[in-house]
């Protein structure tokens, strides 16, 4: 059973395989949407798969499964404990919705088939990336993730916006990757391994030769991976590239984008530093959780604050629909790098304390919380502009003011969504922000965290506000003459809106049950798997 | 042992050369076609890293040696990506100089 594992991405990867075979199993049969129903179909029976795999996960705990023919350090490992079972999920699900959607919204295009090889190979990489046990293997599905996202930004390639977006994407995300190969490339050379559990190990054990955190090569490993990942997860100074390309890519791919491959990065980035960097100090019978052994959650604070400020001035500067929900994306990964920060920042300085524990694992869990929410909120608003543009031709906000009044079920969705996104308080998206702000108030007398923090506070109240600036741009104006003549758009595009609509909702109504998940997935990721 | 650290420490500062070649190409050249050069150049600098870092007493190990001819795989599609995305470009703007694509804001 051991071997369940792998099916997720064998499913996926072995489907985008067969998409030329299905192409000309097309032609022969006269019949249009083949491969839409693959894709659909493979999507949907992976996210079966991964649900039994959560059920057994919560069930006994971590499964492993690696390659034969190698000893376990150097051997393939895919390693799947809570967190990961988790992302996957969102990941998954986010696909098919995209998938679904892709129906009406792709149907101008030609090229249909590469399309859906590249979505399924990109979802593939995803999940691959989740479940990697060792650090290679997570560099190879990270890769495949990477080069299906630029093919598909420059997908219309006969647009230059697309062409212009994806060269910038391209050159921006593989300079990202290779720091951050060149950082694992050093984390070999001190270990001579590259299994993430491997490595926390031989740390703990050569703790009290290396003198806590005095060692030049993990320093620099350390900062070329979190600089690697921050390009991908487009953390301010690496984010210039975020608000180009996802406006120029298919709404459907927008959603995929700005909904989970940018998640992709902090998860890795945070898989990697929580679970290899984090050892249990041997000696102090108090402590019986990992410690980072550098302070990188000084780092991941920096960042997330300087992010969310810098990313809301730019936000509301822009009168392009789709640039503004990259920019809020932005912001939100300023969130989620927020939360991770406050945890480690909390177990370095406070190690062995309960109450520092405790709240490191408020404010990670809030982190966790906040992938959810922004992944489901963000890609709704995606998938509504895909509605938009589709109908009214047109993606400025002042020319699209009043439409929610004439496609009145995505309007009042995508209400929801901004709603959610603003954290308005029965929305589960404003509890997510609360966990993370909470975590950040545990020691008043830490001067920085609270400072940090109630900056942070300052922009989300100033957040909040543009939200619902442009839910009243969008329901409540009168219509302008663009839009007098729009109506509706086709059902295959709005059951995904509505869908996610709903599931914000039902996040709020079904928070009892979500929580401990979320706590599961915390402490998979704080107690080091 | 002296023999095998002095290998790395003599390649070591070859590799921050070339990475340092290779951003500097990135940055400072306005042909599209030098900027795939430049990723190039950092991707073999990085595969000499680990090859470098799998050095011992008894030859590479054998883990670094299957990682770098995967890179070296991922290399060459990234090549392969970035090289169609420049043909694209040539076609809309008939020139492959990176200050003609300004056309995006910030």
């Amino acid at each position: 059973m051991v071997q369940l594992v792998m099916y997720p991405v064998i499913v996926l990867l072995a489907s985008a395989a067969s998409m030329p075979i299905v192409k000309i199993l097309e032609e022969k049969l006269k019949f249009k949407r083949l491969k839409e129903m693959l894709a659909t179909f493979s999507l949907a029976l992976c996210l079966i798969l991964l649900l039994t795999l959560h059920e057994q996960v919560l069930r006994e705990g971590h499964l492993e499964s690696y390659l034969p023919g190698f000893s376990l350090p150097f051997g393939v490992q895919l390693y799947v404990d809570e967190l990961s079972i988790y992302m996957a999920i969102i990941f998954c699900g986010i696909g098919l919705l995209a998938a679904i959607f892709s129906y009406r919204y792709m149907e101008v295009d030609t090229g249909l088939d590469k399309y859906y090889g590249l979505l399924l190979t990109l979802t593939s990489g995803m999940i691959g990336v989740a479940f990697a046990g060792d650090l290679f293997n997570l560099y190879v599905f990270w890769e495949l993730m990477c080069i299906s996202s630029y093919s598909l930004v420059s997908f219309r390639k006969y647009r230059w916006e697309a062409v212009e977006a994806g060269f910038k994407y391209l050159t921006m995300s593989t300079i990202g990757s290779l720091i951050s190969l060149y950082g694992i490339s050093l984390i070999y050379g001190c270990f001579k391994t590259l299994n993430m559990r491997d490595i926390a190990l031989r740390l703990s054990y050569a703790q009290n030769m290396f003198e806590r955190s005095n060692v030049l090569p993990l320093h620099l490993a350390v900062v070329f991976i979190i600089c690697g990942f921050a390009v991908t997860a487009a953390l301010v100074p690496f984010h210039t590239w975020l608000p180009d390309a996802h406006p120029a890519a298919p709404a459907s791919i927008s959603a995929m984008l700005s909904g989970v491959v940018i998640k992709t990065g902090i998860y890795a980035m945070s898989r990697i530093l929580f679970t290899s960097f984090s050892s249990v100090p041997i000696g102090s019978a108090s402590s019986t959780h990992p410690v980072p052994i550098i302070d990188y959650g000084l780092v991941l604070i920096v960042l997330g604050v300087l992010t969310i400020t810098i990313a809301n001035i730019m936000v509301i500067q822009q009168k392009d629909l789709k640039r503004f929900l990259a920019f809020s994306s932005i912001v939100n990964m300023g969130y989620i790098a927020f939360g991770f920060g406050i945890a480690a920042y909390l177990l370095y300085h406070y190690p062995g304390q309960y109450h520092a524990f405790k709240l490191a694992a408020t404010a990670a869990s809030g982190a966790i919380m906040h992938i959810l929410n922004h992944a489901i909120g963000k890609s709704l608003l995606f998938l509504y502009s895909g509605c938009i543009v589709h109908e009214a031709k047109t993606r400025d906000i002042s020319k699209i003011e009043g439409i929610g009044r004439k496609m009145p079920i995505t309007g009042i969705s995508s209400s929801i969504g901004l709603f959610h996104l603003a954290g308005i308080p029965p929305l589960a998206g404003f509890w997510s922000k609360f966990l993370i702000i909470w975590g950040g108030l545990g020691f008043l007398e830490d001067t920085f965290l609270v400072g940090s923090t109630v900056i942070i506070v300052l922009n989300s109240v100033y957040a909040a506000g543009y939200y619902v600036w442009l839910v009243q741009r969008i329901m409540l104006n009168k219509p302008s003459t663009v839009v007098e003549k729009v109506h509706e758009a086709p059902t295959n595009m709005v059951m995904p809106v509505v869908i996610l609509s709903t599931v914000c909702i039902c996040l709020t109504v079904l928070l009892p049950w979500l929580i401990p998940i979320i706590e599961k997935a915390t402490l998979a990721l704080l107690m080091g798997g | 042992m002296q023999n095998v650290s002095q290998i790395q420490s003599i390649y070591m500062t070859a590799v921050i050369v070339l990475i340092a070649i290779g951003l500097y190409c990135i940055i400072s050249k306005r042909e599209l076609l030098k900027i795939v050069i430049g990723i190039e150049i950092l991707t073999s600098a990085v595969n000499l890293n680990i090859i470098i870092m799998g050095l011992g007493d008894s030859g590479v190990d054998v883990l670094a040696q299957s990682m770098v001819v995967i890179s070296m795989g991922i290399g060459a599609c990234i090549a392969a990506v970035a090289l169609v995305l420049v043909v694209d470009v040539f076609r809309h703007y008939r020139t492959t100089d990176v200050r003609k694509l300004r056309r995006l804001r910030w």
